[in-house]
């Protein structure tokens, strides 16, 4: 009999599923503890709109940069596209399209979530493994409710703001550079720009970051609650909340557009 | 006067890990009682389930006749306010400055005005000679005035029960004394006040203790005074207390 345990892949991915199944488990629990937080009393609104203030006042400077860059950016490809075939008047409409119903809420997400998702981790894991959680619990405060509530709230709340600047500032940009630095025709530009974007592109767009901003703060807050082991925990929490949050984007979006998608088929 | 915690056959375990194998121990009201053990025999779970912050598998633990293990969640809470706790490395929250750490209690559960909140934690913060310096961030502080700050924070919302998890580990000597001292003044002056300490600090402990438990291997085999931890010939008191490394106690 040999005492060295062979490695064995079925048991591998066993415990990879375990675990898996687990941490999601984990999670849910943790998120529908920090929603029923939200709803229930008492309301500490001073920490919500702090909260806000972080999430989104502080971000709305890289969301105008990032917003610009990006219609000014595809302005210039939609014109070397468009180009081909002489439909120059289209690139209006096409990016502004691109930018309320995907760009905006998916990029200001990915953003938002480097800047916000990474500071919830690393600040409640920080305070997890300085017992700071044990001293709200032990003060009879519960504490999903007094840290994830208002940071998921502030989420919520504050991304479709955040989307609807970076739509603005995006078709900004876009008009600026296809107008005044490529010479489109300003006239069927902004005409068919009015035609073929209906307000419900937008408020799509916005809903879905709102969902993207749950995604986002929840990790976030979970990662950090669960972190253990001293600074290299902190650190490790930080950056699975990123990666993970920043999947589970891309993946929810991919189902609500689904989801969304019907409804607006019926229009035009 | 306060009330004695009478703690009768407490379990847990950790998955195939006992932690806590039948633990029998009373802490008398109006006393410094100390549990003393080597570090990972299941103080801190002891400390942690008395807060309501585990669950143990088996036992009770019996506070004015209410067994505080069989409490539904929201009766816990209750049990939780009458408990004050000192953290190892005083956990204050960095968030805010002293004052606003000590406050931050009151503030959650009492409805007081501003003017009163004030005079209750300036209260607070004299008492552990931290008048002068509410205004400061946690970070401001030394090792031993953020202990002071979180012996001021525990202490304010008056509980009867006072526990502090391993007070003077990582402390040098002086600081040592300085915290030793801090625990029999508070002591001394809360009246009622029943302090439960979990400590691995034999000098320190013989300092401060009414009462001294010892925890061996999930269960209480030695209780007494100072003097009876002194002169008591229990072989793992002796090898404990003397620090040796032969004995019953292996590595």
């Amino acid at each position: 009999m040999s005492a060295v345990k062979r490695w064995n892949p079925v048991e591998a991915l066993g415990a990879w599923v375990l675990e898996s199944v687990e941490d999601f488990g984990g999670y849910v629990r943790f998120t529908t503890a920090a929603v029923v937080g939200i709803v229930k009393p008492p309301y500490r609104l001073r920490l919500l709109f702090k909260q806000m203030e972080f999430v989104g006042n502080q971000s709305l400077s890289i969301v105008m940069i990032t917003g610009a860059f990006t219609g000014m950016v595809f302005a210039v490809q939609s014109d070397f596209a468009f180009g081909k075939f002489g439909a120059r008047g289209l690139i209006g409409s096409t990016v502004v399209l691109a930018l309320c119903r995907e760009l905006g809420p998916v990029l200001t997400s990915l953003m938002v979530n480097g800047r916000v998702g990474s500071a919830f981790a690393a600040e409640l894991g920080t305070m997890r493994v300085t017992e700071q959680i044990d001293a709200l619990e032990s003060m009879a405060i519960d504490p999903i409710q007094y840290l994830a509530a208002p940071r998921i709230g502030a989420a919520l709340l504050m991304m479709p703001i955040l989307c609807a600047v970076f739509d603005l500032v995006g078709t900004v940009g876009v008009s600026y550079v296809a107008t005044q630095v490529l010479g489109v025709n300003p006239g069927p530009f902004y005409n068919r720009m009015e035609w073929f974007v209906d307000p419900d592109d937008i408020w799509g767009g916005m809903l879905k970051s709102a969902f993207f901003g749950f995604v986002l703060a929840s990790v976030g807050c979970y990662r950090g609650y669960n972190a253990r082991g001293g600074a290299e925990g902190v650190g490790q929490a930080t950056t699975r909340a990123v990666v993970a949050s920043g999947v589970a984007i891309l993946v929810v979006d991919y189902f609500i557009t689904l989801i969304l998608a019907p409804m607006s088929v019926n229009r035009v | 006067m306060g009330e004695n915690i009478r703690i009768q056959g407490l379990t847990k375990s950790f998955g195939a890990q006992k932690v806590l194998a039948g633990v029998d121990l009373e802490v008398p009201s109006g006393q410094i009682t100390c549990v003393i053990g080597r570090s990972g025999t299941g103080k801190s779970v002891l400390l942690k389930i008395l807060m309501g912050l585990l669950r143990p598998d088996g036992g009770s633990i019996v506070i004015n006749g209410v067994d505080i293990t069989k409490l539904g969640d929201r009766e816990l809470l209750k049990v939780r306010n009458r408990f004050g706790m000192v953290f190892q490395n005083a956990a204050l929250f960095d968030s805010m400055n002293v004052f606003e750490n000590i406050a931050f209690p009151v503030r959650e559960h009492e409805r007081l005005k501003e003017a009163d909140l004030k005079v209750r934690v300036d209260a607070a913060l004299a008492s552990v000679g931290l008048l002068e310096h509410g205004h400061k961030n946690p970070h401001e502080l030394s090792g031993g005035m953020r202990k002071r700050a979180a012996v001021a924070r525990a202490l304010v919302r008056k509980p009867e029960f006072l526990l502090y998890d391993e007070p003077t580990t990582g402390l040098d000597p002086i600081m040592t004394a300085h915290v030793d001292e801090l625990i029999r003044t508070t002591q001394d002056q809360t009246p009622g006040l029943t302090s439960l300490v979990i400590s691995h600090d034999m000098h320190a402990t013989m300092q401060i203790a009414d009462k001294i438990a010892m925890l061996f291997e999930g269960r209480v085999i030695f209780e007494g005074t100072g003097e009876d931890v002194r002169t008591t010939p229990h072989p793992v008191v002796r090898q404990f207390v003397e620090g040796r490394l032969e004995g019953p106690i292996t590595l």
